[in-house]
């Protein structure tokens, strides 16, 4: 028989816990729920579970708290969930070592998928699938990590070194949520102020693989946090 | 009840606040004594003990030192400041250390000695003048001071004594205090003590005791004392009736000159004025002579004038040649009572024989008039004498004058050398050379080829035309009187040509002055905007004095920098916003004063900083660059002058902006209410609907199909999404509502914002058909985005919401010039014409239709505009020619940041 993965959420509202348990434990999870930062810090340490769901708004300790106590000894994913308007909240837990974020209010098959994606790039299995990963594919986009070549329909398609390494960094983390600051550290090293850099490089790299770059549909934008590469083609 | 009472009373804000900003200024109380010794210091500290002890904080900011060892036994108990040490020629001075007082705050400070002078470095020259800081900070303070040191006694003392007093203090600081106490003994008892050594060591004692401390002088320093303090308690009874009395009886006017005797004059005005409980004016007279004043001379005139200032009178400038006709123009306009005149003995030169003298003149002009003569030191010789080297200096040899002059008398000469020939009589030739010298004196600059032009026509005369000719020899009898005359003559024309001269040179100065400050008022009237003020009076004063001036319309106390304007080979902002300039600008901010270079105050600033005020309140301060030497009176009046102008013109802004504001906040308020009123309204209905299909569910659930289930569920589900929508419509109004100038903007790339938003339209509509088209070229706009995809999500929605299902909606993106332009266009009905002047309203006038059918037909859109006015952009909409609507709207590619 399978071993459910178990879901830890730290959320104070109640009606949305409840929402989320069921949603969850239709889907096959095993669901445990905490109602403040201290009842989720414990139960995190006797549980050990496979994923959190952290609320950043509690009661009695502020979230990104949470989240650094957590990340002291541990990778186990965390999913921050937050309202709209605030992006300096999200962009600070996320480089507080957040796996991605959700905002409320969501709907089922959003929850879901993110869940999916933190769970693929928990540590666990990230190590497998790191070494046989020599090819990324999405849609009509492909990357080749050895030759360093793109293809789109099959096509090469010449990008600058710059370019090719956004791409790279994109891909390798498909699904998730890369801060600008992240970017520009991964990228350009230095903690300076390349935002202007980054959105032209970005801007030319949609011209040269998304069929419209005012509708992308392999790197989307998260307004005022960073940029998703997609893991799969949206419908529509 | 009990709860409440933590939460802050809101009048206790207010008031702190208030007190915050106009504190109630501290009270002073003197210790007032006829020589040292008499025991002010012991009474002063005897009294601080008591109020010690009745709870009042109380701190010994300075006592001096040589102390006798009673009253420091008085200090026992007492917090004292410790002194700031001040290296001072190699000498270690210890001085009050102001700034600790004020910032430790005490209720009562006790400062020994009010007339000290401080040691150089220090903020203030005076102590008197740190005194006023402290009451300016709301602190009371007890002092001790002598009667000597009082300024308008300063010469009386002088004349008993034979002892100069240099430290003075300014007699308005002894009648700011609220409570003089005056501590008396008898002199025999005084003397006694200094021979006991009590006061100064013995040695010291002794040369006390043979200059200063005789019984004499001790008894005369006591009446006037005693007299000094009975004045002050008379005055105060009298208080209420003397303030209508001023304006109704006496009024004085002393006029002051170059003289240093005229101190004197102004410090006996100043007493005059003080018993007769009048007002008091001190006049200056510009006249054609202040030119050649020397550097020493214009320092006194200054120095004059800030004395009489110090002491409270009201200063005039006035300008014209004969002083005396000035002074009673002057008089009678302002309904003068008494005139002070200074007089000097030794005027024994020729000229005063003939000339009036000045009293006589005033006496004659004004006959209602007393006139006080005030005797003149023996000083006054000293400083006659260089005047006249002055007007030997004033000639100077030009080559354009010789020759006018030379070509003058030539063209006389030979006119009448024809007049000779015509055998006109010598009389009429006699009345050429006069023209001629009269053309000369009007011609050249000065006395000089006047007198010259006089002597020499004389002598040509004498030469041609008189028997025997060609000889300097006059035969006939009465020629020798023709010539005095003819000199006569020529010399009072000259001499009047050339006062006409000066005076219509001073009248053109004044003139220019007026004209400019009717120039700089008539522009200031018509300029708006704080800026603009300063950018214009900035301009001025760089043009007219030609130095650099630095205008600060905030108080510079966390350092902001002020408005230079930076005038040729002068210093620039560099050093003027160098933060110990902001120090000193600060410092007139909060005590109202000019301070800085050619002041007692700071005087080591770079530059002379006065304030603007109106209505007892700061505008702004203003500093003029001495990077070339001090400034002078007249700068300084003239500054004054512009000074007045430009903080009425200040107040005006301020005023007006006020206005402007309680504009926009009642025009928030009623948008805010509008909005309110809308949304309530609008909320109900979507929650209705919620309440309703949820409690049938839980209510009937197993009556009911599973279609009408499922229909419900999903009733609840498309109101809770438009409720969802209409929050985050609201927060992104609450966003800008905040403060709509604080938009925090941030360059986007536009192409990324119609992502975002078509990417959410499309999670939302996902049946929807959506073309975007985007600009090869990459574009990059300040905005805020959150807000920017907010306003694009809701023209999207509109435009899904009323044009049919399967026909296509376009978002395109473009650039227009310096803009960028993002349009929403679809295929759908259009917006009737009527209801377009109101699309963006929020409602309609004459709304038929009940309120319950249109849910919120406008509030997104109200929004939209709200958004993109924010962004400095413009929201518009316009039906397309062959069907459906489009809204546009532009950014600006380079905004305020």
């Amino acid at each position: 028989m399978d071993i459910k993965p178990v879901v830890l959420i730290i959320e104070d509202e109640e009606a949305i816990c409840n929402f989320i348990s069921a949603i969850l434990i239709s889907n096959d999870y095993q669901v445990i729920k905490a109602k403040t930062g201290k009842e989720g810090l414990s139960l995190f340490t006797s549980h050990v579970p496979d994923i959190i769901l952290l609320d950043l708004g509690l009661p009695d300790i502020d979230g990104v708290e949470i989240l650094k106590n957590i990340r002291q000894w541990s990778k186990t994913p965390v999913i921050v969930v937050s309202a709209r308007g605030h992006e300096r909240e999200k962009v600070a837990a996320l480089d507080f070592g957040a796996d991605d974020y959700i905002v409320k209010p969501f709907g089922t098959s959003e929850l879901l998928a993110r869940i999916r994606t933190a769970m693929r790039h928990s540590p666990q299995s990230a190590t497998a699938e790191a070494l046989g990963d020599e090819v990324f594919i999405v849609g009509k986009l492909e990357i080749d990590y050895n030759k360093r070549v793109v293809y789109k329909d099959g096509e090469k398609i010449h990008l600058t070194p710059i370019e090719y390494k956004l791409l790279v960094l994109l891909s390798k983390n498909a699904g998730k949520v890369l801060t600008h600051d992240f970017i520009i550290r991964e990228i350009w090293g230095v903690y300076t102020d390349e935002s202007h850099t980054l959105r032209v490089n970005m801007a030319n790299i949609r011209r040269k693989i998304e069929e419209n770059p005012g509708a992308p549909q392999y790197i989307l934008t998260e307004m005022g946090v960073g940029y998703r590469m997609v893991e799969e083609l949206e419908e529509g | 009840m009990e709860l409440f009472d933590h939460r802050p009373d809101p009048d206790a804000i207010l008031e702190e606040i208030q007190t915050h900003r106009d504190q109630r200024p501290g009270r002073l109380k003197i210790f007032f004594g006829y020589a040292a010794g008499v025991g002010k210091t012991y009474a002063m500290l005897d009294d601080a003990q008591e109020r010690l002890k009745s709870g009042i904080g109380v701190l010994v900011g300075y006592i001096e030192p040589h102390t006798r060892p009673e009253t420091m036994q008085k200090l026992h108990g007492l917090p004292v400041l410790p002194p700031k040490t001040v290296s001072y020629r190699k000498m270690e001075l210890k001085e009050f250390d102001l700034d600790k007082a004020l910032e430790l705050k005490p209720e009562l400070i006790l400062v020994d000695e009010l007339a000290h002078t401080n040691a150089e470095g220090g903020r203030n020259k005076k102590r008197y003048q740190d005194i006023e800081e402290l009451l300016g900070a709301g602190i009371d303070v007890y002092t001790t001071v002598n009667v000597q040191h009082m300024e308008s006694l300063n010469d009386v003392i002088e004349n008993i004594t034979k002892v100069q007093v240099r430290e003075t203090v300014p007699d308005y600081i002894f009648d700011r205090a609220e409570k003089i106490e005056l501590v008396d003994i008898e002199p025999d008892e005084l003397l006694r003590r200094l021979e006991g050594g009590k006061i100064y060591r013995s040695d010291r004692a002794e040369t006390a005791m043979q200059n200063f401390f005789t019984q004499e002088n001790l008894r005369l320093l006591r009446e006037i004392a005693l007299r000094c303090a009975a004045d002050k308690i008379s005055s105060e009874n009298q208080s209420e009736r003397s303030l209508s009395d001023k304006m109704a009886n006496t009024k004085l006017l002393v006029c002051i000159g170059a003289s240093p005797s005229s101190a004197k004059c102004i410090r006996w005005t100043a007493r005059a004025a003080e018993a007769f409980h009048a007002s008091w004016a001190a006049l200056y007279v510009e006249s054609t002579e202040s030119e050649e004043l020397t550097a020493q001379q214009q320092k006194t005139i200054r120095e004059n004038l800030d004395l009489a200032e110090k002491l409270g009178a009201e200063l005039v400038n006035l300008t014209g040649h004969d002083i005396a006709a000035t002074v009673s123009e002057y008089a009678k306009l302002s309904g003068i009572t008494n005139i002070v005149v200074g007089k000097s003995r030794n005027k024994k030169t020729l000229k005063n024989l003939f000339d009036m003298d000045f009293e006589d003149k005033l006496i004659s002009l004004l006959p209602n008039i007393e006139i006080h003569i005030i005797p003149g030191s023996v000083a006054k010789r000293n400083y006659k004498k260089p005047r006249k080297k002055i007007k030997y200096d004033r000639f100077h040899f030009t080559w354009t004058d010789t020759v006018k002059t030379l070509s003058i008398l030539g063209g006389a000469t030979l006119l009448s050398f024809w007049l000779h020939k015509l055998n006109i009589m010598n009389q009429n030739i006699i009345m050429v050379y006069i023209f001629s010298v009269l053309l000369v004196s009007r011609m050249t600059e000065g006395y000089w080829y006047g007198i010259i032009a006089s002597a020499v026509s004389v002598l040509t005369f004498n030469f041609f035309f008189t028997e025997p000719y060609f000889t300097l020899n006059a035969i006939q009898s009465g020629y020798p009187l023709t010539f005095v005359i003819m000199l006569l003559v020529a010399l009072i024309t000259s001499a009047l040509t050339v006062r006409m001269k000066a005076e219509a040179r001073l009248a053109v100065r004044r003139e220019h002055r007026t004209e400019i400050l009717y120039e700089i008022n008539k522009k200031l009237l018509a300029t708006r905007g704080l800026d603009r003020i300063v950018d214009l009076t900035n301009d001025y004063v760089v043009k007219l004095f030609e130095r650099s001036v630095i205008f600060f319309t905030t108080d510079p106390e966390h350092g902001e920098n002020g408005e230079v304007r930076q005038a040729a080979d002068d210093i620039g902002s560099d050093v003027l916003n160098f933060a110990d300039e902001k120090a000193v600008a600060h410092w007139v901010f909060l005590n109202q004063k000019r301070a800085g270079a050619g002041t007692d105050t700071l005087m080591g600033a770079a530059a002379f900083y006065m304030p603007l005020i109106s209505q007892g309140k700061v505008l702004a301060v203003w500093g003029i660059s001495c990077g070339k030497g001090n400034l002078d009176h007249n700068t300084r009046l003239f500054l004054r002058m512009i000074a007045s102008q430009v903080a009425m013109a200040l107040e005006r802004q301020h005023l007006s902006d006020e206005q402007r504001n309680i504009m926009v906040e009642s025009e928030k308020e009623k948008m805010r209410s509008t909005l309110l009123r809308a949304i309530s309204h609008d909320l109900r209905t979507p929650l209705a609907g919620i309440l309703g299909a949820s409690s049938v569910i839980r209510e009937n659930g197993k009556m009911l199909d599973e279609n009408t289930q499922g229909s419900l569920i999903a009733n609840i589900q498309e109101e809770s999404q438009w409720l969802i929508r209409m929050v985050e419509n609201l927060l992104s109004v609450t966003r800008l509502n905040e403060d709509a100038s604080n938009l925090k903007k941030s360059p986007e790339a536009a192409e990324e914002v119609v992502g975002e938003a078509v990417s959410r339209i499309k999670r939302r509509f996902p049946q929807c058909k959506i073309l975007v088209h985007v600009p090869e070229e990459f574009l990059e706009v300040p905005m805020d985005g959150t807000l920017i995809v907010q306003v694009l999500i809701n023209l999207l929605e509109n435009a899904i919401k009323y044009s049919p299902a399967d026909s296509p909606i376009e978002v395109r993106l473009e650039r227009e010039g310096t803009w960028a332009r993002f349009e929403v266009m679809d295929r759908g009905r259009g917006i009737p014409n009527e209801d377009l002047p109101y699309l963006f309203t929020g409602y309609k006038p004459n709304e038929s239709r009940s309120a319950d059918s249109s849910r919120g037909m406008g509030i997104g859109l109200s929004i939209c505009k709200t958004i993109v006015n924010a962004h400095q952009g413009n929201l518009e909409a316009e039906n397309r020619k062959d069907g459906g609507t489009i809204f546009r709207f532009t950014l600006p590619l380079k905004g305020s940041e």
